[in-house]
């Protein structure tokens, strides 16, 4: 099973030059199989350079991590990632963005409909199939973007604020939505946010870092039953960790 | 729906109403009494012009032989600048190489190719051809380009990770992404295409538009010049709306159709 861990990392952008600025200091990390992991931590603490490194975007300076104790290099479909920045295709419909994976692999045409009827239906988007992007909300197109991912079948799910632009309303709703598709398939997501609240209500596990340059500053295990519903944001044990979370983070 | 249609409809006869006037006004002018018909000669004059040439059959051979060397000039031209734009747009390697060679000779108007070509080529067919050619690449090269280097990381990126290979991306990203860029370019070249084709036509025809031209100059027939100014700004308004529909067809999923 599906298992990431970061070893000793260390990320320098112009590293060996002048003005050189040390982003990432010496992370050890480890995301266990099937596990839903939260980074939080303020702007500029290089939580999303962590996670563009995990998908392959670019290579840390120092240290590495590694997939199944292989090492990550390069971009690869086993890592699939969902990006802060709307990264729907406007020049293809609705169908055609979730079947775009499975397309590139040469996936019959019988194939590409079942993906595409499974994965518009799983994200709530049937109706929509042949409907451009341009005619969608923020919130839909989101969701062709995380139901493109998983319709690509990664072992990891990278998600990148991937809700930072919705209005609360639709961010709990994509919250929710995202655990019950998250719930039938089980695959290792890393999440990063700077809402604590969203981490504490998707995560088993949230990494707290600290910024300039970014360290591991405290890991929560979050213990709260699933399946999550919104009513548990009220709860006690939730507010606890919101409390010692917010606290951690310098406001 | 309603209101989509009457702007559609406004814009339609606004552009009828500033062609009418501009009609209208030259009528007004050649009706009067102290016009020199020489100089300004009147609507009915151009209209028998139009007729002469056409049963003549002089004026279908000269377009047909223009439109020859446009379909030749645009076609070549701008396939050209598609591959060489892409590659340059795409690949590191190829900008570094051919980036500033493009860059140095974008400033050359295409017009002054014209003395070295009929040097090197004589005043052939071929010479006017290839000076619509170059007229097309140029303008067309420089739009896929900016339109290639203009492609989102984003899309790249979310092509990457989901296992696009480079060539990939570049086919089913970079390419569709700089659609808007390139069809810009073709519809740039094709202006240049006429352009050029009536100055190479001057210069160095038998037959063609531009011949005609001059062929009317040289014998002070007005008319005839007249005449072929309106049929070469109509060919070439045509040609552009046909071409805006292919736009229109392929930009179906932007913004900013039209």
């Amino acid at each position: 099973m599906p298992e990431i861990l970061v070893d000793n990392l260390t990320h320098t952008f112009g590293k060996g030059e002048p003005g050189a600025l040390t982003v990432l200091d010496k992370i050890n990390l480890t995301f266990e199989s099937g596990s839903f992991n939260s980074i939080i931590g303020t702007s500029g603490c290089g939580k999303s350079t962590l996670l563009k490194m995990m998908a392959g975007l670019f290579t840390p300076s120092d240290g590495q991590m590694t997939l199944d104790g292989e090492v990550i290099e390069g971009t690869d479909r086993r890592r699939g990632m969902v990006f802060q920045q709307d990264a729907v295709f406007p020049w293809m419909t609705v169908a055609k963005n979730i079947s775009y994976g499975p397309r590139l692999r040469g996936a019959s045409k019988a194939e590409q409909s079942e993906i595409e009827a499974k994965w518009t239906e799983m994200v709530g988007l049937r109706g929509f199939e042949d409907r451009w992007p341009r005619e969608l909300s923020g919130g839909m197109r989101k969701r062709v973007d995380i139901g493109r991912v998983y319709a690509n079948d990664p072992d990891v799910l990278l998600m990148d604020e991937p809700f930072g632009a919705l209005d609360a309303q639709t961010k709990e709703r994509m919250q929710s939505d995202l655990l019950t598709t998250w719930q039938k398939s089980k695959k290792t997501v890393v999440f990063v946010t700077h809402d604590i609240e969203e981490a504490i209500f998707l995560s088993d596990k949230i990494i707290v870092l600290s910024s300039r340059p970014g360290r591991v500053h405290h890991i929560e295990e979050v213990s709260l039953p699933r399946p999550r519903n919104d009513e548990m944001r009220l709860t006690e044990e939730f507010l606890a960790i919101k409390r010692r979370l917010w606290g951690m983070l310098d406001h | 729906m309603a209101l989509l249609h009457s702007l559609r409809s406004r814009r339609l006869w606004l552009g009828a109403l500033s062609i009418a006037t501009v009609f209208g006004v030259y009528i007004w002018i050649t009706n009067q009494p102290d016009n020199n018909p020489a100089l300004l000669p009147p609507i009915l004059d151009i209209l028998a012009s139009f007729k002469t040439n056409l049963t003549s059959g002089s004026l279908l051979t000269a377009l047909g032989a223009s439109l020859f060397r446009i379909a030749m000039g645009f076609f070549i031209g701008t396939t050209l600048a598609l591959i060489v734009g892409c590659l340059v747009g795409w690949y590191k390697t190829v900008e570094y190489l051919l980036d500033p060679l493009i860059e140095a000779l974008r400033p050359i108007p295409p017009l002054a190719y014209i003395p070295i070509i009929i040097i090197w080529f004589g005043i052939g067919e071929f010479s006017r051809v290839l000076i619509i050619t170059i007229a097309c690449f140029m303008v067309c090269v420089v739009n896929v380009i900016a339109g290639m280097k203009n492609v989102p990381q984003v899309y790249v990126d979310a092509a990457s990770t989901m296992g696009a290979s480079r060539f990939q991306v570049f086919r089913t990203v970079a390419v569709p992404a700089a659609t808007p860029f390139i069809i810009t370019g073709y519809r740039i070249a094709l202006a240049a295409a006429w352009t050029t084709l009536v100055a190479s036509e001057l210069l160095a025809a038998q037959n063609g538009l531009g011949f005609l031209l001059q062929e009317g100059r040289r014998y002070f027939l007005t008319d005839q010049v007249m005449m072929i100014i309106v049929i070469i700004g109509g060919c070439a308004f045509i040609m552009d709306r046909i071409f805006r529909k292919i736009q229109a067809h392929l930009m179906q999923w932007s913004e900013a159709r039209e």
